[in-house]
């Protein structure tokens, strides 16, 4: 396992990057944030990335993609996206288990404003998404933290999540982990601010007295144990939560800015969502996502991330996971997320003018990292 | 409850009313319970996926068509006892049920115009509410019969024959004494007269069993029939005809539509004929601008509809001669029923009024189920209600801007009972 963790380095307010380095064998495990010019085009971004992430995972009924799922308004464009796509026959999910982020406490599981019917309403009724793979924390348990501990146990049974979708509040919350959350928490009860209330009093009927008082939440640590961290950000209304999760420091009272802590975190955002970075934050990551374009390297999870696919893998013996070796000219790396990340030595073995049919199928240049080349010398 | 395979349905692509919209949404069902489920429920709850998705290709998905007025179809006439007695009239009746379905019809009332006694006697038995049953093989389900007659006013006769038309001026014992007092179970709702000799009694003996009363082929005035409104009547029994007409100075019994909430607590609902022969396009629209929520769309279809022109026996002695959509009365010309589809008058009315889909919609499936007490039951995409299902796609005749609802599929009770694909296709081997 090749870990990044010294090829990069947050310094002051910033984070750096440093992916074209001789030693890491990825040049994408970085963070990423995507700027896209409007929440639509925000949204299929996402959308485009989790299902080729779930394609390239190439799930079954015993190895699931494991899915995690946030409710509020930015994703319900994504949610849009991926039903359309469903139904145009382009992908399933029937072979994904799914968590989600958060429920209110002791409204039922019909309320319209329950999170319950919103998935619903915006995805499980639309897609299929077996029923008996999704997972939902029950408001209603008669014990609550009995449901909490069973639902941390049940993300363990299924091997851990290998994808968090995530939206963040205005005061940078993700799920119900409000300012001040621990950064180390897991699911639990979650008694909200009195911010909160106010505001989801529009839901509500502006009767404050209808508005749930607590919730259930993952915690900040379990959002941050899954392998893949992506986050949607649309709105001026969250620029400031984004600065201060990007630019500013690890703090508890942002719990966004804990995702500096991960391996593999993206943000994708709108051009609103931007107004508080500083411009040359946002010329950094508009770069990154150009040079990486024009080299024909979109900003993919690389294929050596700790994720199931790779564990469970034959084809990726211990030491050489990085498929690098010339030694192994004719390695499969068809069930890559990054097919691109396909080690030179195939081609060299194959052939320069024979390209393999699965590069082909994803139609995008043939660029190999720098490190693939280097690695070996 | 254990499911059987292939027992919930969830219909996709489709469009739902609800409320005055249509909306994009999946619709949940049961062949088994043969009710509407709610998904969510099934979903989380239940843990269960749908057995079978029914993409509709984007068209509507409304509850089952509902006829409050139907006299016969096919060549049976619910009025006539056949030649072979009980055998042949539950025959007939099967009959009806199971080519009327087609039509996107899943529920009416089976009606009886004015009969001596014996008739009613013998007929009523066969027509009441099949309730337990819930067979969809049986096709369309009668909730229950509809008496028009016999305690009418002969002047307003129609082309009821006036020599069997009755007074109950003694109230209840006439009432059961015509129509039997085994047969009350199995009638849902009465047209009579209410200005005649113990009209207002009968109206309340009727609603006192529970059986709805409808003012029709009336002379009364319009504080006649605000009495009996008062007196429990809930309907008017096709509108403008076989009643006095609106005068300035005595609206009569189309006055109701006008009355106000210190007047009359709630007015009536009124059926309405829109087959282009019994009434004018604006007159509907009149009515449907005075009381939007009491409209029902009736056939008032005869048995004569779907058969060739000519002159057929009728009862009573009578004959009719039928041409084309048009059922006239040989002996004096007036109309005689309708031979048209409620499909067909539910395009009319959209054409006509200009009513929005859902509203149309409502004038054959949610206002006729609410004036037969039903709410929730038929006429509803809610859950708990009858899995009562017509799929209807609405096209544009290319006259105009005029449009005309086909009915694609049926459902009752859950289960796919017609097909036009199917049958078109069929058709063509």
């Amino acid at each position: 396992m090749v870990r990044i963790s010294s090829t990069f380095v947050i310094i002051g307010t910033r984070w750096r990057f440093h992916c074209l380095t001789k030693t890491t064998g990825s040049l994408t495990r970085c963070r990423r944030l995507i700027i896209r010019d409007d929440p639509q085009l925000a949204s299929k971004y996402i959308a485009d990335y989790i299902i080729e992430r779930i394609k390239a995972f190439n799930p079954t009924s015993e190895k699931p993609f494991v899915l995690g799922l946030p409710t509020g308004s930015s994703p319900v464009l994504v949610y849009q996206n991926l039903v359309q796509r469903h139904k145009a026959g382009e992908i399933s999910f029937r072979d994904v288990v799914t968590f989600n982020m958060d429920e209110y406490v002791g409204i039922p599981r019909e309320h319209p404003e329950s999170y319950h019917s919103f998935m619903y309403k915006h995805f499980f009724s639309h897609v299929d998404v077996k029923p008996a793979n999704i997972n939902i924390l029950n408001g209603n348990a008669p014990d609550l933290e009995l449901e909490c501990h069973e639902y941390e146990e049940k993300i363990k049974a299924v091997g851990g999540i290998e994808l968090f979708l995530g939206g963040i509040g205005p005061d940078g919350h993700i799920a119900f982990n409000e300012p001040g959350s621990s950064l180390k928490s897991r699911t639990r009860v979650k008694t909200l601010a009195y911010d909160t209330i106010i505001a989801n009093s529009r839901f509500f009927g502006n009767d404050l007295a209808q508005v749930p008082r607590m919730a259930l939440t993952v915690g900040v640590q379990t959002v941050l144990d899954a392998r893949e961290v992506v986050i949607i950000i649309t709105g001026a209304h969250k620029a400031l939560a984004l600065q201060k999760c990007i630019e500013s420091g690890v703090n508890h009272m942002w719990t966004l800015s804990s995702l500096q802590l991960h391996p593999h975190p993206m943000i994708v955002v709108d051009e609103d969502a931007t107004l508080e970075l500083q411009v040359k934050t946002v010329k950094y990551f508009k770069s990154i996502e150009m040079v990486a374009t024009n080299n024909g390297f979109r900003q993919k999870l690389p294929r050596k991330r700790d994720s199931l696919v790779e564990e469970q893998s034959p084809l990726a013996p211990g030491p050489q996971t990085n498929g690098l070796s010339l030694a192994v000219p004719q390695q499969d790396v068809s069930r890559s997320a990054s097919p691109i990340l396909e080690a030179m030595s195939t081609r060299i073995s194959s052939g320069a003018t024979k390209v393999p049919d699965n590069l082909e199928s994803i139609g995008e240049p043939h660029l190999q990292p720098m490190s693939a080349r280097v690695a070996s010398f | 409850m254990r499911r059987t395979q292939s027992s919930v349905t969830k219909f996709t692509n489709c469009l739902l009313i609800r409320g005055n919209e249509l909306v994009e949404e999946d619709l949940w069902i049961s062949s088994v319970s043969g009710k509407i489920l709610n998904g969510q429920e099934i979903l989380y709850g239940e843990r269960v996926a749908p057995d079978r998705i029914v993409d509709l290709g984007g068209r509507i998905l409304s509850p089952g068509l509902i006829d409050v007025q139907l006299n016969g179809a096919y060549g049976f006439d619910f009025s006539v006892i056949p030649e072979d007695g009980a055998v042949g009239y539950s025959k007939g009746v099967h009959r009806v049920n199971r080519q009327l379905i087609a039509t996107g019809v899943t529920s009416y009332l089976p009606t009886l115009t004015s009969q001596p006694p014996e008739v009613y006697q013998q007929a009523l038995p066969f027509l009441g509410p099949s309730g337990t049953h819930r067979n969809p093989t049986y096709g369309s389900e009668s909730l229950g019969a509809h008496c028009e007659g016999p305690f009418l006013n002969p002047s307003k006769n129609g082309i009821h024959n006036t020599t069997v038309l009755q007074t109950a001026s003694h109230g209840l014992p006439d009432l059961t004494a015509c129509y039997g007092h085994s047969n009350l179970a199995s009638m849902t709702k009465v047209t009579l007269a209410p200005e005649l000799p113990g009209g207002l009694e009968a109206v309340k003996a009727l609603t006192g069993l529970g059986i709805i009363v409808s003012v029709g082929h009336s002379e009364a005035s319009y504080e006649e029939a605000r009495e009996a409104v008062k007196a429990g009547a809930k309907m008017i029994t096709h509108l403008f005809n076989a009643m006095e007409q609106l005068h300035h100075r005595n609206p009569g019994i189309f006055g109701l539509l006008g009355a106000t909430s210190s007047s009359l607590a709630s007015k009536p609902y009124f059926g309405i004929i829109a087959d282009g022969i019994h009434l004018h396009p604006t007159s509907i629209k009149i009515a449907w601008n005075a009381h939007p929520e009491g409209l029902i769309l009736v056939t008032d279809a005869m048995a004569l509809a779907g058969m060739p022109d000519g002159t057929y026996d009728w009862t009573n002695g009578s004959r009719i001669i039928k041409s084309g959509s048009q059922l006239t009365l040989e002996e004096n010309g007036r109309i005689a029923g309708s031979a048209a589809q409620l499909v067909d008058c539910l395009s009319n009315f959209l054409n006509w009024t200009h009513a929005s889909v859902p509203e149309a919609l409502k004038a054959v499936t949610e206002t006729p189920a609410k004036m037969l007490g039903l709410e929730g039951v038929k006429g509803s995409l809610n859950e708990g209600a009858d899995a009562d299902l017509v799929v209807l796609d609405l096209q544009e005749t290319g006259v105009g801007e005029e449009k005309k609802f086909i009915v694609e599929q049926v459902w009752k009770f859950g289960s796919k009972v017609f097909d036009r694909e199917i049958e078109m296709a069929g058709d063509e081997n």
